[in-house]
């Protein structure tokens, strides 16, 4: 880009050209090599939220996001969260078989969805023997969202909401004070559906963002919701400690809808960086070509 | 030893922590005839349908035997010393185990006029009683006998200890073992924890339930206020069940089980200390193969010993001595209570208001 054409005497000339030409060299392997790096670091860019969040989008409740196969989901980015066996002193605590679930999120106007989605080959789905147990799922967030409790499952001082699903088809609401604590709500306010297909669950559970009922999380606050998945895969005989956990995440839910614009800031700051190295080549190579002269 | 003997040695009752008192029952098991009236008067009080057909919270089974649930001697759970700090680890049993509760062509039979004999539907391979009267032994020497179970209301519950959730507890009047239905999620760590077998999972309530030692009655709940022993007990056709608490010293119970040590507890060394006790079943001499009566116990010693543990000799033995000294003319005072009649001495209820 540095084209430099004032004329001057042959030799002079040549070699200034020559000069030129090397610095449009030099020059062009700059913006080459920022390409290069801006390519490969692009993608990692978009991927970085920050830790752990879970991105919370718009949807429209004509999309029927409480449909775990609605194409409400196709534009909602999914987090894929690892999981591993909790701490717990229940026998075969740490014999736990699933390793990760895809979680997205969003919300309408009144509702908040989940989309929790993890791989299980088979649908436990009725416990009629006493040997059955059934497959199920938990999304656990604090009662009082300006603190971040214990992650298994709360304490007295900061419990928990647990959404509960069960492949038998139960949904419960349930706070927890610490493990083994659990106490349902009388009336569940917390819907579910789910979809067994090509050997893996899909579970939408939905909720009002608003609550004002005694120890229902309020999900209409200024600020990052902590929330931490537990999964249960019934014919490993897993139930109640004997289940695969997460670590906590968060829903950004500090800055409307969107949540805050992380990628956007992300991007903006990449591309300042981009402008600034490449302003800062081309001064220095023109500097170079000043000091020879 | 007389009761006086073991006076001498006053020890107090060992009864769980936090407990005031410890119900706990004796069984005869010389006057059991496996009639299974316990069985059914168990049942048709408390599991009759709603998820319950399959459960016997009171079983009698036949010794040699796999009993109910199939094998569940071979089933773990328990504890691993007598410190009572770590558990056996235990297995839930199979449905098949317990069998299913069959559904009869009682239809045909009765209203179609069908000529079939009754018999279940489909082909059961397995159920309660399945090897009933089946025993051991080679004839003339076969041997059996019945062994009816319930909870035993353990003074060291290792259904207690399994369960995560603290929803099964002793309470504290009397150390009757219940779970509450409010707390219970069904995760069954009871079921494998007890070594007995005696907690059930409920798949319709979606709980685990268990022998409650018909508590209302002993407290008399019931429509005239009046207290009772547990069905099973008052039932009993031979009246073989005494009931009361184990640290009411006046009682016969207690007389049994820690004066005369002669009603011993079901495999003592799972640990959990029950307190349904048993009086070891006698049975005749063995038989030589022109009938001449031979001095050989017929049902081996050993075995009664895997069943109720080394305190079985002495028992045996005491009982036998006491026996000798009626035949002799003398006067035996557990002989008296072992053949006591009269209700208000069997059942305690006394001790219960
Ligand atoms: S017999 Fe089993 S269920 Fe009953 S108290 Fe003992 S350990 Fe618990
Ligand atoms: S009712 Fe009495 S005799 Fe009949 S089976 Fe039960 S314990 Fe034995």
């Amino acid at each position: 880009m540095s084209e430099n054409r004032e004329p001057g005497n042959d030799s002079e000339t040549r070699a200034g050209r020559s000069r030129e030409r090397r610095s449009v060299a030099v020059g062009a392997i700059a913006i080459a090599s920022l390409i290069v790096v801006t390519t490969a670091l692009a993608p990692m860019l978009v991927s970085a939220r920050p830790a752990n969040q879970i991105p919370v989008e718009s949807v429209s409740v004509d999309d029927e996001p409480q449909d775990p196969t609605s194409d409400a989901w196709d534009t909602v980015p999914a987090v894929d969260i690892p999981l591993a066996s909790a701490p717990s002193g229940v026998p075969n605590a740490s014999d736990t078989t699933t390793e990760t679930v895809s979680v997205q999120s969003a919300r309408s106007d009144e509702r908040f969805y989940l989309r929790l989605s993890w791989s299980d080959e088979t649908a436990d789905s009725n416990a009629t023997d006493p040997r059955a147990f059934v497959d199920a799922i938990a999304v656990q967030v604090p009662k009082n969202t300006s603190a971040r409790p214990p992650i298994a499952m709360g304490n007295t001082e900061n419990p928990v909401n647990l959404w509960y699903w069960s492949a038998d088809g139960e949904t419960e609401e349930l706070l927890a004070g610490g493990p083994g604590t659990t106490t349902e709500f009388e009336q569940a306010a917390v819907n579910t559906s789910a979809s067994h297909d090509n050997g893996r669950w899909t579970v939408v559970m939905s909720r009002d963002i608003e609550s004002d009922a005694t120890n229902r999380t309020s999900l209409a606050v200024d600020r990052d919701v902590d929330v931490a998945f537990a999964v249960w895969n019934g014919s490993n005989m897993e139930r109640s400690g004997q289940k695969s956990v997460s670590e906590w995440y968060h829903f950004p839910l500090g800055s409307g809808p969107q949540g805050p614009p992380y990628e956007a800031i992300l991007w903006t700051i990449a591309g300042l960086a981009i402008t600034g190295v490449a302003l800062v080549t081309i001064h220095a190579v023109r500097n170079t070509r000043g000091e020879t002269r | 030893m007389t009761a006086q003997d073991a006076d001498a040695g006053d020890e107090t009752v060992d009864i769980a922590e936090g407990i005031d008192h410890q119900v706990a029952m004796v069984m005869d098991l010389n006057k059991c005839i496996g009639c299974q009236t316990c069985t059914v008067a168990c049942k048709s009080l408390w599991t009759e349908g709603g998820g319950r057909d399959y459960m016997y919270w009171n079983n009698v089974e036949t010794k040699p035997g796999k009993g109910y649930p199939r094998d569940w001697e071979e089933s773990g759970g328990g504890w691993k010393s007598d410190e009572h700090g770590e558990r056996q680890p235990g297995q839930i049993p199979d449905q098949e185990d317990y069998g299913e509760a069959w559904e009869f062509n009682h239809e045909e039979i009765m209203y179609d006029g069908s000529d079939q004999p009754l018999r279940p539907d489909g082909d059961p391979e397995w159920g309660p009683n399945w090897d009933e009267d089946q025993g051991a032994g080679e004839y003339p020497n076969s041997y059996y006998f019945y062994l009816p179970r319930i909870c035993n209301h353990c003074t060291h519950p290792s259904c207690v200890e399994a369960c995560p959730r603290k929803a099964i507890y002793k309470r504290e009047e009397d150390g009757i073992v219940l779970i509450d239905q409010e707390r219970c999620r069904g995760y069954r760590y009871c079921v494998e924890g007890c070594p007995y077998k005696k907690v059930y999972y409920n798949a319709t309530q979606k709980t685990s339930e268990k022998c409650i030692f018909c508590y209302p009655r002993i407290e008399g709940e019931g429509p005239e206020g009046e207290t009772f022993a547990p069905a099973c007990a008052e039932d009993c056709p031979p009246q073989l069940r005494l009931v009361g608490f184990l640290d009411d010293e006046e009682g016969p119970i207690h007389k049994l089980v820690e004066e005369y040590e002669v009603a011993l507890p079901l495999h003592p060394e799972y640990r959990t200390q029950p307190n349904v006790y048993y009086i070891p079943p006698f049975a005749p001499p063995q038989h030589s193969e022109d009938g001449e009566t031979v001095d050989v116990d017929r049902i081996p010693r050993t075995y009664l010993e895997e069943l109720f543990g080394e305190g079985v000799h002495d028992a045996l033995d005491t009982i036998e001595r006491e026996r000798d000294k009626v035949d002799r003319g003398g006067s035996s005072e557990l002989l008296d209570m072992l053949t006591d009649t009269n209700p208000a001495r069997k059942y305690r209820l006394e001790v219960f208001d």
